[in-house]
């Protein structure tokens, strides 16, 4: 607060007029500046988006309430400048408060929210439920459990086929005859995806990540050009998700896991090479400057003194992405073809609920394991184990062990190449209609009445992602006290209910949004309500992780000295606790709301509405130009939120 | 011979680090460089093999004007530079063996080396160096897991691989403690009388400059202020190259 500025007590009357022909005029006029134009931003959005509200969607009943909240917040724009005026405390939160009220009454209606479908349809949930605790896996086939024909679909089968050509030239098999042959399920097709993506994109992305590097580039002549564009060209190339260059890639290569593949590819190169980059930059200089003084060469100074320095950083990152990777491989498929996402979409489709509900389990399996083994690896790369031998070591190849791994990694390799289908060919033969395609979405439409559209939809994804995070979060919060290790565990029962908390977190973290879509639209129906409480679904299970991990981490110190004043468990909590946790909270809430706005804008592929389904929609009825409108709206939005949401975080904390 | 003319050195920011440093290095000295931290010693060991690139001035070695060689051909004189730093730095990560082997890479193919692949003469070179320096038992463990003094022992070993003519030393005992630091300077002094290796050696400590080595300059906020045997430096020179509040302090 500015304090050297004497009280104005005799113009608080002249401010508060000023404040009521033009809200935050008042606080302009007392020098509060960033007040000022804060509660004229305020003023400004809230009107537009209250009238915003009321012309787009048919909402006779609450046009007064919300007109009344905003006069109120007006009024509490009067008020404010007069005691501002007059030296005495000025009510913030009562403003905040009257601000966030007619936020959340505008996102209450515009996602379309109907709480009586939960209850009213719930019969017809039921059903959906039911295939959850008995999914389609194993039959019961003359008392002996077997894996039933959609396990095959899932994971993968045997089937008899006629005899490949190179079996019959080793003469092990007849020609035509029949062999059993192996085929691989939707689920081993998505593993694929995941790791070839990440495998190629880390042969991209290395040399990339050179040319992003300023300490490297400064040191080529010309290099600071080079730099600033591959830099350019990276940010420009994350920001755009991996459903969406789905989308694009289809166009090109069509339908099928090589899109999938193509599609995590491009995204993943991108923001590793931001990742390695970052890393390269960061590198101790002095052993470049020893190495330099050898009179080694450029590639010399890079193989002696920037790789080995580089590597634990890039494998821990690289880790990191494989599992984004699998997670999204599990989805890339409603787009792009492949892969257990388009299992999904088909089984829906064709109302198989006991099938969808073994998809998912088995896709919970596969992250869980992924998750794990990703978090293991990346803390033993972390903490670094010293490798001390007194003599020589011996080239790698020369180990039975080493050769072993490299033959089983050679055979995933081929695979994982077979099952995502990969043809670079039809890089080259693109479909005729391409270039028109792409001419068609790099000409944005910005007509008037698209741009309206496509306007209304963003609006509604941004308040969907706000409402999933706000009802997210808030059943994360007590969840999270559960899912504590530090709070839990004194008896039986709460270590019970501590792993079940845990347990629950995991599995239901496991499902990317759009999995959960089906689930809803079944339940409430097609539109953003649905995507809601799907995004809703994977905020609670991410945010109460992250949450109860932030409460394992609080000091104690606080929480003995509390207990030893008599005080009881909730005063402990409401002393020791909440003081603590807070900021953390808000941090991660800020930040996830960043994240579901960017899953938000996919949410609609599945039925979950917003902008999604409005892509979705231009892109199956070819409007192309419209398409490039909506790919546009979205690289803004998530660009501008992602930079206001590192700003509001760093001044957190 | 060394022979430095008119060396100025300014940097992008305005920095002045050399005015105007003008001496000469006979073959088989052992000279100290002096002065303050800031005064201009590590810009001007720097500039000597052109890790900084001199703003004007002329560095002739051996009667080669090296300020007018072409980068590739700076590279071929560097062979002939070892250098020695007070942060040792050393690749951490690598093994020992690795970063006294990568005091060759002036030498071996470029294409090669890029395989960590270098001749059996080298290794037996790397080792041979190692034992020279104490340290043959620790060839294969990382380069991190050793001490301070082990590190720029290391250090010294990866400068001798280049089969230096000169060595550049900046502040290679700055980092260590007082018994450590006499350890490193008897190997340089060494290296300097066995094998007649040019040794420049940037310092802070006067006591060592007296025991160590053969010449003194001084510097001070880039300029030569003193030139001469170190026993010449007596309490008025010391205050000229150090200012007037400096004490004297003694190590072992």
């Amino acid at each position: 607060m500015d304090t050297s500025s004497p009280p104005r007590s005799q113009n608080a009357l002249l401010a508060s007029v000023l404040s009521l022909l033009i809200p935050g005029a008042g606080q302009l006029y007392l020098r509060k500046h960033q007040r000022g134009l804060a509660i004229l931003a305020g003023v400004l959005v809230l009107a537009y988006l209250i009238n915003w509200t009321l012309k787009n969607f048919a909402l006779e009943e609450i046009a007064s309430w919300l007109w009344l909240l905003f006069a109120l917040f007006w009024a509490w724009n009067i008020l404010d400048a007069y005691r501002l005026a007059r030296g005495q405390t000025t009510y913030n939160r009562l403003g905040l408060l009257l601000a966030i009220v007619i936020i959340y009454v505008i996102g209450w209606c515009v996602t379309d929210i109907n709480l009586d479908r939960l209850v009213t349809r719930f019969q017809d949930v039921q059903v959906v439920f039911r295939a959850l605790v008995y999914p389609d896996l194993f039959t019961q086939e003359g008392g002996t459990w077997q894996p039933s024909e959609n396990f095959g679909d899932i994971i993968g089968k045997v089937v008899d086929r006629p005899a490949p050509d190179w079996l019959v030239q080793l003469g092990l098999a007849q020609k035509g005859a029949k062999v059993p042959t192996p085929v691989p399920g939707k689920m081993a097709e998505t593993i694929a995806i995941g790791l070839m993506a990440t495998f190629l994109a880390i042969i991209l992305a290395i040399p990339l990540s050179f040319f992003a590097a300023h300490n490297i580039m400064s040191r080529v002549p010309g290099g600071t050009v080079i730099y600033y564009a591959m830099r350019t060209f990276l940010n420009v190339v994350r920001s755009v998700d991996t459903i969406i260059w789905g989308l694009i890639i289809v166009v090109w290569v069509g339908l099928g896991s090589f899109a999938g593949t193509l599609a995590l590819t491009i995204h993943s190169v991108a923001a590793l090479g931001k990742l390695y980059s970052e890393e390269v930059e960061h590198i101790d200089p002095g052993p470049i400057e020893a190495i330099t003084a050898t009179g080694a060469n450029l590639l010399q100074i890079i193989r002696y003194a920037v790789i080995p320095q580089i590597v634990p950083p890039f494998l821990a990152y690289t880790l990191l992405r494989w599992d984004i990777n699998m997670r999204m491989a599990t989805v890339v498929g409603f787009v792009a073809g492949g892969g257990i996402g388009f299992f999904v979409i088909e089984t829906i489709r064709k109302g198989g609920y006991e099938q969808y509900a073994a998809a998912l389990w088995v896709v919970a399996i596969v992250i869980i394991v992924v998750d794990y083994v990703s978090a293991k690896w990346r803390a033993r790369i972390l903490t670094g184990e010293d490798k001390v031998s007194a003599e020589a070591p011996k080239p790698f190849y020369t180990s039975l062990r080493a050769l072993v791994w490299l033959a089983v990694l050679l055979l995933v390799f081929v695979l994982c190449w077979q099952l995502s289908e990969i043809d670079p060919r039809k890089l080259f033969e693109p479909a005729p209609t391409f270039v028109k395609v792409v001419r068609d979405f790099v000409t944005i439409d910005l007509s008037p009445d698209v741009f309206d559209t496509v306007l209304k939809q963003m609006l509604i994804t941004i308040f969907q992602a706000l409402l999933a995070t706000t009802l997210g979060g808030l059943v994360a919060v007590p969840f999270s006290f559960l899912a504590a290790r530090n709070l839990m565990g004194g008896n039986a029962l709460s270590l019970v209910l501590y792993y079940l908390a845990r347990g629950a977190l995991n599995v239901l973290r496991s499902i990317e949004a759009l999995l959960y879509v089906a689930i809803f639209v079944f339940w409430v129906g097609i539109g953003p309500f649905a995507g809601m409480l799907a995004l809703a679904i994977t905020t609670f299970a991410l945010i109460g992780k992250l949450f109860s991990e932030a409460i394992e981490n609080i000091d104690p110190g606080p929480l003995e000295a509390v207990a030893a004043t008599g005080a009881t468990g909730l005063q402990t909590i409401v002393y020791a606790i909440l003081p603590q946790i807070i900021p953390p909270f808000i941090s991660y809430l800020i930040y996830q709301w960043d994240i579901n706005i960017r899953i938000a804008t996919i949410v609609g592929f599945a039925g979950g509405g917003g902008v999604g389904l409005l892509l979705n929609t231009y892109f199956g009825m070819l409007q192309y130009h419209k398409a490039g409108t909506v790919v546009v709206a979205i690289v803004i939005v998530v660009a501008i939120m992602d930079f206001a949401s590192a700003k509001i975080r760093e001044r957190l904390v | 011979m060394l022979k430095i003319e008119n060396l100025t050195k300014v940097y992008p920011n305005g920095t002045v680090a050399l005015r105007d440093v003008s001496f000469e290095v006979a073959d088989g000295e052992f000279l100290a460089v002096i002065g303050l931290s800031g005064s201009g010693k590590s810009t001007l060991l720097r500039c000597i093999n052109r890790l900084i690139e001199p703003t004007s001035g002329r560095i002739t070695w051996n009667g080669t004007d090296l300020t007018a060689l072409s980068q590739s051909e700076m590279r071929k004189v560097r062979r002939q530079m070892g250098m020695v730093f007070q942060q040792f730095n050393l690749v951490k990560r690598s093994s020992v063996m690795t970063n006294v082997l990568s005091g060759r890479l002036g030498y071996v193919s470029p294409y090669q080396s890029l395989f960590n692949y270098f001749s059996a003469d080298d290794h037996g070179r790397a080792l041979k160096n190692l034992e020279r320096l104490g340290l043959q038992d620790k060839a294969y463990v990382r380069a991190d897991s050793l001490s301070g003094g082990q590190q720029q022992r290391v250090g010294i070993a990866r400068a001798l691989m280049q089969e230096p003519k000169l060595i550049l030393a900046d502040e290679p005992v700055a980092s260590l403690d007082p018994v450590l630091s006499h350890s490193i300077l008897k190997y340089l002094e060494q290296m300097n009388k066995e094998d007649g290796i040019t040794v420049l050696c940037s310092l802070h400590f006067l006591d060592l400059v007296h025991r160590y080595s053969t010449r003194a300059i001084g510097l001070k906020e880039g300029r030569i202020v003193f030139q001469g045997l170190p026993q010449e430096i007596d309490d008025a020179q010391f205050k000229t190259i150090f200012g007037q509040e400096a004490e004297r302090v003694t190590i072992l």
